[in-house]
């Protein structure tokens, strides 16, 4: 691996973590299970879209992992695993579609996809269907958050371009 | 695709979503059942109608506790040991029919119009 890609990783799996311990000291001002802003996503979709699909992974997945030990939460991991896994995929189908004026989109059926992997595997593990009722919410909150990051990612993209 | 095509698309899906979202938070209520379920089995049902003395009650799960108020017409959960204190937050339900999810404890209490469990009694 060369060195100037390690590096670029490393800033950019910095910069998530960073984003995922400042979420985490922000109270969640709407009390259901899987809302929140996803700001961390905002550093997979800028990668996704600027260096390549192989270093987003890496970054995601590090990502995930260091953001278990910072939250402290071994059920949390489980929760990012599907949810970031099921995003980057989504992702992943949208790069050879999107322009670069539509990344926009990618942030915001990744939000939704990520949702969707959380609230299955809360399914599963706590075998609770009545947390299907939050599906609706988990859409709506999943597609204003993704936009969010979605519009600030793709404003970087197009300032900063594609990497080599 | 057009950045249109793609707009109209996310803009109905949104709708749809917001659309189950207000029926899953604003259902009217008829009878006010609160059933109370620890992993997707409830463990008890109370009729918030008939409840004339506020009282509290804990719910013992192998994954911790939550302290339940009851109250005429509503219910809430007050104190538990969870992490993210996401039930208490949820408030008082009743007048709205949301779900208090324990994620965590694996809790929760729905608004219903049938008596799932045994009444006013802890099964466990």
């Amino acid at each position: 691996m060369k060195i100037r890609r390690l590096t670029l990783c490393a800033v950019l799996t910095a910069m998530a973590c960073t984003l995922f311990w400042i979420e985490l000291q922000i109270p969640s001002p709407i009390p259901i299970p899987g809302v929140k802003l996803g700001l961390a996503n905002l550093v997979t979709l800028f990668a996704m879209f600027a260096i390549g699909p192989v270093d987003t992974l890496l970054i995601l997945i590090l990502r995930i992992l260091l953001g278990g030990l910072i939250g402290g939460n071994p059920m949390a991991v489980a929760y990012s695993f599907a949810g970031g896994l099921l995003c980057y995929l989504i992702m992943l189908l949208l790069r050879r579609i999107l322009g670069g004026r539509q990344i926009w989109v990618a942030g915001v059926l990744g939000a939704v996809a990520h949702n969707l992997g959380q609230i299955s595997v809360a399914l599963v593990l706590t075998q609770t269907p009545q947390l299907l009722y939050y599906l609706p919410v988990l859409l709506v909150s999943g597609m204003l958050t993704g936009l969010f990051t979605g519009l600030i990612a793709q404003f970087c993209v197009l300032r900063i371009g594609w990497i080599k | 695709m057009k950045t249109k095509t793609w707009i109209i698309i996310l803009a109905g899906v949104f709708l749809l979503g917001l659309i189950g979202t207000l029926i899953v938070f604003f259902r009217p209520t008829e009878n006010k059942i609160a059933n109370l379920y620890v992993d997707g089995v409830c463990i008890r049902s109370i009729d918030l109608s008939s409840v004339t003395e506020p009282y509290e009650f804990t719910v013992e799960t192998d994954h911790g506790s939550n302290t339940v108020r009851v109250e005429q017409g509503r219910i809430a959960v007050i104190s538990a040991d969870c992490a993210d204190g996401t039930c208490i937050r949820t408030g008082w339900i009743g007048e709205r029919a949301n779900p208090i999810v324990c994620l965590p404890h694996r809790l929760v209490i729905r608004i219903e119009s049938d008596v799932v469990g045994d009444v006013d009694a802890v099964a466990r």
